[in-house]
């Protein structure tokens, strides 16, 4: 808790109606009055620029009421590389509502959509979204998702950077149906033996996933190219120059490292979010969305297949803000408009109620995004190192009844306990066969008792974390790769697991994940926008959750039978 | 909403001295104070006095037998800023950077800007105990010690309540900049209001 006594402390005396409101969890929750001036400000904003452009010799020479004299960087990367010089006098013609009206009605198609969209500038599509309450909002995501299938992605992390955690709570995970998992560190000088963690235990859980280990960027990449971790997230941009310029940072170096990551066939996509500017105090008086739509067309600028948005660690500003979590949606429906994979938040701590951490979810999950969370947490919130996610493993019966209540697919599913603790005894013991092949720290048998049976950090018993920092060390001094721990699994007895994990590796030689949006089926089949492309077009299209699927999702923990209203199904 | 109930209630006012030089002390503890430090701001993010944020600085650092001054820095608000321009003005080298809203950092002259020796970047979570262990570490730093780190703390619905707040404390303090404004020496002055 935080070191703070209860709002309703006065001497006036209050109902006894208004003493349960004051304690109802809602009131936990920090809300402010919005400040323009300042950027302090969701969506709606007198100092928001007007959109215009001009080009002249093939060049735009004018953005948004500035004259190319007058671009800072981010204006330059925007009119150089993200908006379509040859039709973008005539997109921008278009009135607002027309656009605004197409992202809604299924009659204009993705394609048409997504064409005038390049043709617009940043001030445009604010313009356009402005337009759009809530519902239809959510209209324009359901049509420009990129991938027709929907997924999700997990957090798997511990407090105590135990990689036999991270490697169990993978496996369960990646069996719950997570396409891809991310993980990051306490201690930082602990990633590679989480971050093998992460890998082994999500390829035991099924085939087919994709793990990720959020860290400074050199390192990120350094495990990225030896296949250790098969995608990368956590490269951040900004919608101003002045927080650009603070990271150190340029839109041509983030794309720079952006090439870095492809050149080896790595997925990879950029971050950003409503807010962060703000925090930063470098709004330059602009509304949150307005830079988030900046950021939004650098990452397309750059050559990105995706982008991580819906303010994500800044989630509390704009979910104090009127309108805020109305303009975290707005950013997620930019982001899929302008072609790019959206994995779209809900992946931070955002309220102390339960309503309306609900609620915030909703413009997500009930079209359906590329990843609905970017991602949920796969451990307990306590255990989640990137400081707690809106949604964790406490909520995963919930979130199963939901998808069966409105029938969507937000990419989970119920698992049989006996299944769940397979796996997570499986990926237990993987571990313990690739430490020994590799000579690290040992693994006990009670630490994979422990992890089998497991709920938290708490129910592990401790490492010796000195011992594992020298092996996580020698990891990265002896040059391991991803292919020596295809060899260790195999040599040890998990060719299944082996297999799973060669996969992933190969893929990178195929160039599959480099596809907008792509993730694999169990079977390693790649579901990408190229191949699996978003249909939708008005009732009875699109994706649809039937057949197979649609069985597996009316399954909970605990439904009675009709046939035997003695007994339940699971 | 705030109004005690039992306790009477500090107040505090910061007496400027004169300009803020270098100190002599090699084991002085520098209290680097931001620009809304005081005035216009009274009390921390969680509504911890400034009086009450001083004060147990100030004991942390005597029971350890240290001595401390304060200064008030106008030219900036970024933390690390203030706080690494108070290190180079103490005698020891040592200083606590103190955002109004409650950041907290101690910092020595020799490390770079953006590192420091112990950093409590969740003002949330800064209570009249834990300013105490700050002031504390900073005078065994300022004596040549190498002290435990105050434990920190972790609170992730921290967000949820604070972090628009800590954003809209930091806009007011931006604006509360002076760069034409060097920083001045200040004696606090607590007095109790019952």
């Amino acid at each position: 808790m935080t070191a703070v006594a209860p709002r309703s402390e006065s001497s006036v005396r209050s109902s006894k109606r208004t003493e349960v409101l004051e304690n109802r969890p809602v009131n936990l929750d920090g809300f402010v009055e919005e400040w323009p001036e300042k950027g302090l400000v969701a969506m709606e904003s007198d100092f928001d620029p007007a959109p215009s452009v001009r080009v002249e010799d093939g060049r735009i020479v004018e953005l948004d009421g500035r004259t190319r004299d007058r671009f800072d960087f981010m204006d330059t990367f925007i009119a150089d590389h993200a908006i379509d010089v040859d039709t973008c006098e005539d997109a921008m013609a278009t009135p607002s509502v027309e656009i605004a009206r197409a992202l809604v009605d299924p009659r204009t198609t993705r394609a048409e959509i997504v064409a005038l969209g390049r043709g617009l500038t940043p001030a445009k599509i604010l313009d356009v979204v402005k337009l759009m309450n809530v519902v239809e909002i959510m209209m324009g995501i359901q049509k420009t998702r990129s991938r027709r299938t929907p997924a999700n992605q997990a957090h798997s992390t511990s407090a105590k950077d135990n990689p036999i955690q991270v490697a169990a709570d993978a496996a369960e995970g990646a069996v719950r149906g997570f396409a891809e998992l991310e993980t990051t560190l306490g201690v930082v000088r602990y990633a590679p033996l989480v971050a093998i963690g992460l890998q082994v235990g999500g390829q035991v859980g099924r085939g087919g996933v994709l793990t990720q280990c959020a860290l400074e960027e050199a390192t990120e990449l350094d495990l990225g190219m030896r296949g250790i971790t098969a995608y990368a997230e956590t490269i951040s941009i900004y919608g101003t120059e002045s927080v650009f310029v603070d990271g150190d940072d340029t839109p041509w170096s983030k794309a720079f490292l952006a090439s870095a990551y492809a050149s080896r066939g790595i997925k990879m996509r950029f971050t950003s979010g409503t807010g962060s500017e703000v925090q930063m105090g470098n709004a330059e008086g602009r509304s949150m969305l307005y830079l988030e739509i900046r950021c939004i067309l650098m990452a397309k600028g750059a050559g990105v297949q995706g982008l991580q948005n819906g303010s994500i660690s800044c989630i509390g500003v704009p979910g104090a803000v009127p309108g805020g979590i109305r303009a975290v949606a707005a950013e997620n429906l930019v982001a899929s408009w302008m072609d790019l994979e959206c994995a779209s938040g809900n992946d931070q701590s955002f309220s102390h109620s339960a309503m309306r951490r609900t609620s915030r979810l909703l413009p997500q999950m009930l079209p359906g995004t590329d990843f609905v969370c970017s991602g949920y947490s796969a451990v307990p919130n306590m255990d989640n190192m990137f400081a707690g996610s809106n949604v964790d493993t406490e909520d995963y019966d919930d979130w199963n009844t939901i998808q069966r209540d409105m029938q969507v697919d937000g990419g989970l599913r119920h698992v049989r306990e006996d299944v769940i603790l397979q796996v997570r005894n499986k990926a237990a013991r993987a571990m313990q066969a690739v430490f020994a092949e590799l000579d690290l720290p040992a693994i006990t048998d009670e630490e994979v008792e422990a992890a089998t049976y497991a709920n938290s950090s708490d129910d592990y018993p401790d490492r010796d974390v000195l011992a594992d920092l020298d092996g996580a060390r020698s990891v990265m001094d002896r040059g391991i790769t991803g292919l020596d721990l295809v060899k260790a699994l195999e040599r040890s007895g998990f060719g299944d697991v082996a297999e799973n994990y060669l996969q992933v590796l190969r893929q990178r030689v195929s160039g599959d994940l480099l596809q907008t949006a792509a993730i694999f089926t169990g079977d390693f089949v790649p579901l990408a926008a190229i191949n699996d492309a978003n249909d939708y077009a008005g009732p009875g299209t699109g994706y649809r959750l039937s057949g197979e699927r649609w069985e597996e999702l009316k399954k909970l923990r605990h439904v009675t039978s009709a046939e035997n209203p003695e007994e339940e199904v699971s | 909403m705030s109004t005690p109930t039992a306790d009477s209630v500090r107040t505090l006012s910061l007496r400027e001295i004169g300009p803020a030089e270098r100190g002599t002390r090699a084991d002085e503890v520098v209290i680097a104070l931001s620009p809304a430090f005081g005035d216009p701001f009274t009390k921390t993010i969680v509504d911890v006095p400034h009086a009450e944020v001083i004060r147990q600085l100030l004991a942390g650092i005597e029971e350890r037998g240290g001595t401390a001054r304060v200064i008030k820095v106008y030219r900036t608000a970024d933390l690390a800023a203030v706080a690494h321009l108070g290190a180079k003005l103490s005698g020891s080298g040592i200083a606590v950077g103190v955002l109004s809203r409650g950041t907290t950092v101690l910092h020595q002259r020799d490390l770079a800007r953006l590192s420091n020796l112990e950093l409590f970047p969740q003002a949330p979570l800064l209570d009249a105990e834990v300013f105490r262990m700050i002031g504390a570490n900073a005078a065994q730093y300022a004596q040549g010690q190498s002290p435990k780190p105050v434990p920190t703390r972790n609170d992730q619905m921290a967000r949820p309540r604070w972090q628009a707040k800590a954003a809209l404390l930091h806009l007011k303090e931006f604006d509360c900049i002076d760069k034409d404004r060097a920083a001045v020496e200040v004696e606090p002055v607590i007095t109790t209001v019952d």
